[in-house]
């Protein structure tokens, strides 16, 4: 990032498409991952940041705070599956640390417990 | 092949202890939709609540959609794009809560079932003055029995109408909460989704 806290490489627009990042791929190897997975920087990252390539080290400074997929995807300007592939490999370097969503109900959905301290989250905004 | 069962008491997945004393706080992402139709307030509501301004993402649109939309016309071109308004509140040490606003259009169903997988509910939105916007959302999300509030937006010349009336007209089951809100005011909207969460709370008791 620059001294102004936005993406140097956004200045100038983009010269490289967004799939040529991921090699073509707009679609992580293993299970897709939910838009609001959220992903935090590992210790392993910090340490190698600088020998990282340019999008890598935009997603693990951006992630030293608890950031989703979709948020990555919007900070890198590029489509959620692009986001997605990245974020994959990101996590299979050990660079990264995915939380997936808990779904606990019969449809998926967060449990009982969860929805309790949301609600009691929200009120006591 | 015999297993043994989990024993009670132990949770189950990642044992204890091993990501060692530094390990991180466990996260949980939880997203509540948004939807309605097209100018009804969607990133105004999204907007009012989030702690970041409101962010767009683009999301590809899979082969399912091609022949209803644009990508039909591109030859050899299987996907396309489509712009989502999306915001966040750190509710607690934990959990992180993302907003979705979706599409109303039947054309972006593709994108619903993807945000609505797992969803804490929806918030739909609704114009009075423009109704027949708000059905494929109520639809749409009594069929796949995720939780919903009806949000209806009150935009100045809004006509009055009892309770009743708004919710025959709409079809609103009676256990779904509506209510009548301002998407500008913050306080507002977060009545709008705590009405949404004690809703989706009490039915995630009585199943």
């Amino acid at each position: 990032m620059t001294v102004d806290g936005r993406y140097g490489w956004q200045e100038g627009g983009r010269v490289v498409p967004a799939y040529a990042f991921t090699h073509g791929r707009t679609r992580s190897a293993g299970e897709e991952l939910p838009l609001e997975a959220l992903v935090t920087t590992t210790e392993l990252a910090t340490q190698n940041e600088p020998a990282l390539q340019m999008e890598w080290r935009t997603i693990v400074n951006l992630s030293v705070r608890p950031t989703s997929v979709v948020e990555i995807g919007a900070a890198l300007q590029v489509p959620v599956g692009v986001a997605r592939v990245l974020v994959s490999d990101l996590a299979n370097a050990g660079y990264l640390e995915v939380h997936l969503p808990r779904p606990s109900d019969a449809d998926g959905g967060p449990g009982h417990a969860i929805l309790g301290r949301l609600l009691d989250g929200l009120r006591a905004r | 092949m015999d297993y043994a069962p989990a024993r009670a008491g132990r949770p189950i997945g990642r044992p204890a202890g091993r990501r060692g004393p530094a390990a991180k706080r466990e996260l949980i992402p939880l997203k509540i939709l948004v939807a309605g139709g097209f100018g009804v307030g969607k990133t105004t509501f999204v907007g009012s609540l989030s702690e970041i301004p409101p962010l767009s993402t683009e999301q590809e649109m899979t082969a399912l959609s091609v022949g209803v939309d644009d990508a039909a016309a591109v030859p050899g071109k299987t996907t396309t794009t489509v712009a989502m308004d999306f915001g966040r509140i750190t509710v607690d040490h934990q959990l992180i809560l993302y907003l979705f606003g979706t599409p109303g259009q039947h054309r972006f169903w593709f994108m619903w079932d993807e945000l609505a997988r797992g969803a804490v509910g929806a918030v739909v939105l609704v114009d009075l003055r423009r109704v027949d916007d708000s059905f494929a959302a109520i639809d749409y999300f009594e069929d796949r029995r995720l939780p919903f509030a009806v949000a209806v937006n009150q935009f100045p010349g809004t006509p009055a109408f009892p309770e009743a009336t708004v919710r025959d007209a709409l079809a609103i089951p009676p256990a779904c909460p509506l209510l009548l809100m301002d998407a500008r005011d913050p306080r507002s909207s977060l009545d709008t989704l705590v009405a949404l969460v004690e809703h989706a709370l009490a039915r995630s008791a009585t199943p």
